[in-house]
């Protein structure tokens, strides 16, 4: 696994820009939240975690990029847990087994089993590292339950669940729209960079052109070191 | 009980006149037991090489050498069913039925299965030695744990290639003519080119597969000698050379002097590299671990 | 031989997709165990006893009919998983197993012949003496077509035999004949044929390498992806090689079968059922794609042409073939 210890938030963040920040809050608040959701769903959706125990119950780091914060979630099949993860935290200590990148919303569909196996590894916007099996697994295995975040989670908090309904849906939409918005200025703002890595590219592209051709001439009558 | 060495049948498309005097030669030089003789690959090759069929195996069987006629891997087309009950059809020969279409065929007499039937287990095993196989060559994926299970109830005699590159796979879609731009049914027989079949690699350049008209077999050479007497323990008898574009009697006569413990396989396997030019050599699906790979006091010449 | 109305065969990784296929307009839906005794053995998916029977159960409420996959072969001196998921699925309730082992399908013509046997497309059975001999050893009452035959050549071979075909119409699409490819063991040790796997995710990475994405198997890399590239999922014999110094899709172009236009032609060759692959995929997709079928088929029993599928979505991003049913395929 890479270290990537997580950067600042991005200036820019939807979810910033939908006036739904968090950043005044310091994450480790909002960890009982998130305690109940993961006992929610180990209840709700107990073969969720019976279907990752083939795998040995891995543990999973969740980045939202466009949140200021990740999550370890660990998926004990008795005692799933979902931890807020600091930014700046070492992410190569956590015995983590695999870690699964990209905007919120499509975390939330990968969750809910919207996006597929297949279109899983074509998206270039979630980004897969380490054990591709354990993740493909987490991927088969929420699809088998019928996980739906917006429902699920407002079910937590009981009678309020109608306003909160509301609040959501407008928050998604909004979410929605400055997610397209933020693409289109982070694409402007990278593009001198992007230029940059391009030249570096092509060269890189030409060794590796070199390298092949002498692989090729290796390939019979190769010096025994014996 | 001696262990025999088997010739498989020439996977390639090499031309008819090499062919004919490969197979002279291994019956006049070659210290093998049986040699499988015909076109399993591509129906297409089938034509050039039949003429000849009569005499070579003529010549092998006065040299004291059992032929055995291995049908068609991949039976798609009426011509190719019919080639196949043709051969099935013949009197006094012994065929090996690479498809359930000449196996169903020769049920009731003697006969032999291919690799390219599925044998995986001593189930499989009992229904064929049910319906008469007498020779059994094993799927060449087979670990030792599969090969040793199914010795211990084998009736048949089992034979495992143990040196050629390994068949992987078959299509019906020709990847030589597609390689070259052409069509399966105009092909020009461009298989021709390629007596070992075509490298194919990756994108950075590492070899990895070797491509024979519909055929794709391994970039690497099997070769099973660190293993002989371990398979032989089982009670394993026979063993099947894949016929590569080297010198195959000499690669016979290599196997047979370890086979009477008259060398080593260590420096038989550096005269094989010789031979063979310094393809790497595998034996990983024996070990039930990636074919590619070689283990076992084989690393030195692997990939 | 030929039939009113074709029989749609959908898969269910999950209780789930099962559900969804249900629910979608499928007769008959195929799934598995979740074990080694099926040829979608992937990490999460497939099916419990408890689920199978819920399943079956669901199946049943809604007039459809589930079919067992128990299409590995079974490993030597370790046949129990396999003989046990032939008596567990047969006494669920289960329609038909689809098995592809002569070994198991002798075993389960002994030990629960009442339970109907449809020859597995692993068997890659494509030809009539071949077809035959299922049926007369192990009374195989239907035999799944490997997807390399074209439709003229189906229509032939439905004359010759006296069981149904069930063709592939949708999804993934194996390019060497099925149950004859070692493949994905050569570089993973891990097989079709022995584990239920083809190119599993365990030995599957992804490198960034400039501006280019690097997907490799084992220890090769199956492809490169350019930034403007959809990246694909490295199955062997869907990536990139170089032969005589040019690089390309030798095996075969990163394309999914899709089948629809030819369903009249196919009805009309006899066949039975038409079979959409895709165990693996999530419930969103099996909906989608089995309600399109659905249209599809029920369009051309009434001698309609076929509507527009309006699966873009689903295929974006990669490109469609009729595969092999075309002969310009080979």
């Amino acid at each position: 696994m890479s270290h990537s210890p997580k950067g600042p938030p991005a200036p820019l963040s939807p979810i910033l820009l939908a006036g739904l920040a968090l950043r005044p809050v310091p994450y480790v608040l909002l960890q009982p939240i998130f305690t109940k959701a993961i006992r929610q769903m180990h209840n709700r959706h107990s073969d969720v975690f019976e279907r990752l125990i083939a795998l040995g119950s891995p543990r999973y780091l969740i980045d939202p990029v466009d949140l200021p914060f990740s999550f370890i979630m660990d998926t004990n099949p008795a005692h799933p847990t979902l931890d807020v993860l600091a930014e700046g935290s070492d992410e190569t200590i956590m015995d983590i087994k695999a870690c699964v990148r990209g905007p919120l919303l499509q975390l939330i569909e990968l969750l809910e089993g919207r996006i597929d196996g297949d279109a899983l590894f074509f998206s270039r916007d979630l980004v897969v590292e380490g054990d591709t099996e354990a993740v493909l697994g987490l991927r088969n295995a929420v699809d088998g339950a019928d996980i739906n975040v917006h429902e699920d989670l407002l079910d937590l908090f009981g009678p309020l669940s109608k306003p909160i309904d509301g609040a959501a849906q407008i928050a998604g939409k909004i979410f929605n729209r400055f997610s397209r918005d933020l693409s289109l200025i982070s694409q402007a703002s990278t593009a001198p960079l992007q230029r940059k890595c391009d030249a570096q590219a092509a060269s890189i592209e030409e060794l590796e052109e070199t390298v092949a051709t002498l692989k090729k001439q290796l390939r019979r009558r190769r010096e025994k070191t014996a | 009980m001696t262990s025999h060495l088997n010739l498989g049948p020439v996977l390639f498309n090499w031309p008819a006149d090499k062919l004919r005097d490969f197979y002279f030669r291994i019956a006049d030089e070659a210290p093998v037991h049986t040699v499988f003789l015909g076109e399993v690959v591509c129906s297409k090759r089938q034509p050039f090489f039949a003429p000849h069929l009569p005499e070579v195996a003529e010549r092998l069987t006065a040299a004291g050498k059992r032929v055995i006629f291995s049908s068609l891997a991949l039976v798609l087309s009426k011509r190719e069913v019919e080639l196949v009950r043709e051969l099935c059809a013949l009197d006094d020969v012994m065929v090996e039925a690479n498809d359930l279409s000449a196996a169903s065929q020769l049920m009731g007499r003697d006969h032999a299965i291919g690799p390219f039937i599925n044998i995986y287990n001593e189930g499989s095993l009992k229904v064929f030695e049910g319906q008469g196989a007498t020779h059994i060559s094993l799927p060449g994926e087979l670990s030792r744990k599969s090969l040793a299970a199914l010795a211990k109830n084998a009736q048949a005699d089992l034979e495992v290639q143990i040196f050629g590159r390994q068949p992987l796979a078959i299509s019906a879609r020709c990847y030589h003519a597609r390689a070259m731009g052409l069509a399966k049914d105009s092909c020009q027989y461009v298989c021709e080119k390629h007596p070992d079949g075509m490298d194919l690699d990756t994108l950075d350049g590492d070899p990895f597969l070797a491509v024979n008209g519909l055929q794709t077999l391994s970039y690497t050479c099997a070769n099973l000698i660190g293993e002989l007497t371990d398979m032989q323990t089982m009670g394993i008898r026979n063993f099947r050379l894949s016929p590569q574009n080297t010198d195959m009697v000499e690669v016979a006569n290599l196997y047979r002097r370890v086979l009477d413990g008259i060398q080593e396989p260590e420096s038989t396997t550096e005269k094989l590299d010789d031979l063979m030019d310094g393809l790497p050599f595998s034996n990983g699906f024996y070990y039930a671990t990636e074919g590619v790979s070689a283990q076992n006091g084989l690393e030195e010449f692997g990939v | 031989m030929t039939t009113e109305k074709l029989e749609l065969v959908c898969p269910a990784g999950t209780p789930a997709a099962l559900r969804a296929a249900v629910d979608a307009g499928a007769d008959t839906v195929y799934c598995g165990f979740r074990d080694a005794t099926n040829a979608r053995n992937f990490p999460g998916l497939n099916f419990s006893r408890d689920e199978l029977a819920e399943g079956i159960e669901y199946a049943k409420q809604h007039g459809s009919k589930v079919l067992v996959a128990l299409n590995t072969y079974p490993e030597a001196g370790n046949p129990e998983p396999w003989h046990q998921a032939v008596l567990d699925a047969a006494d669920l309730g289960a329609h038909a197993l689809i098995m592809a082992d002569v070994g198991l399908l002798s075993y389960a013509a002994d030990n629960r012949p009442d339970t109907r046997r449809h020859l597995s497309v692993q068997a890659s059975a494509s030809n009539p003496d071949a077809i035959g001999y299922y049926q007369k050893a192990f009374d195989v009452k239907r035999v799944v077509l490997p997807r390399v035959l074209t439709v003229p050549e189906i229509a032939a071979l439905n004359k010759q035999i006296d069981v149904e075909t069930e063709v592939f119409v949708f999804g993934g699409l194996c390019v060497m004949a099925e149950g004859r490819c070692s493949l994905s063991s050569y570089a993973t040790g891990q097989s079709p044929n022995m584990n239920g796997v083809c190119s599993p995710a365990s030995h599957v990475r992804y490198e960034n390498k400039g501006n280019k994405l690097v997907s490799k198997l084992g220890d090769f890399t199956i492809n490169q992806f350019s930034q403007s590239e959809a990246a694909g999922y490295p199955t062997l014999c869907k990536g990139r090689f170089v032969t005589e110094d040019k690089p390309s899709y030798l095996f075969e172009d990163p394309t999914s079968l899709n089948a629809a236009q030819f369903l009249p032609e196919l009805m009309e060759a006899g066949v039975t059922a038409l079979k959409i692959e895709g165990r693996q995929r999530g419930k969103a997709y099996i909906a989608q794609v089995v309600a399109a079928f659905r249209r599809a088929a029920d369009a051309a029993a009434r001698g309609e042409t076929v509507p527009p599928l309006g699966l873009e979505n689903i295929t974006e991003g990669q490109r469609e073939t009729t595969g092999a049913y075309n002969k310009r395929w080979q």
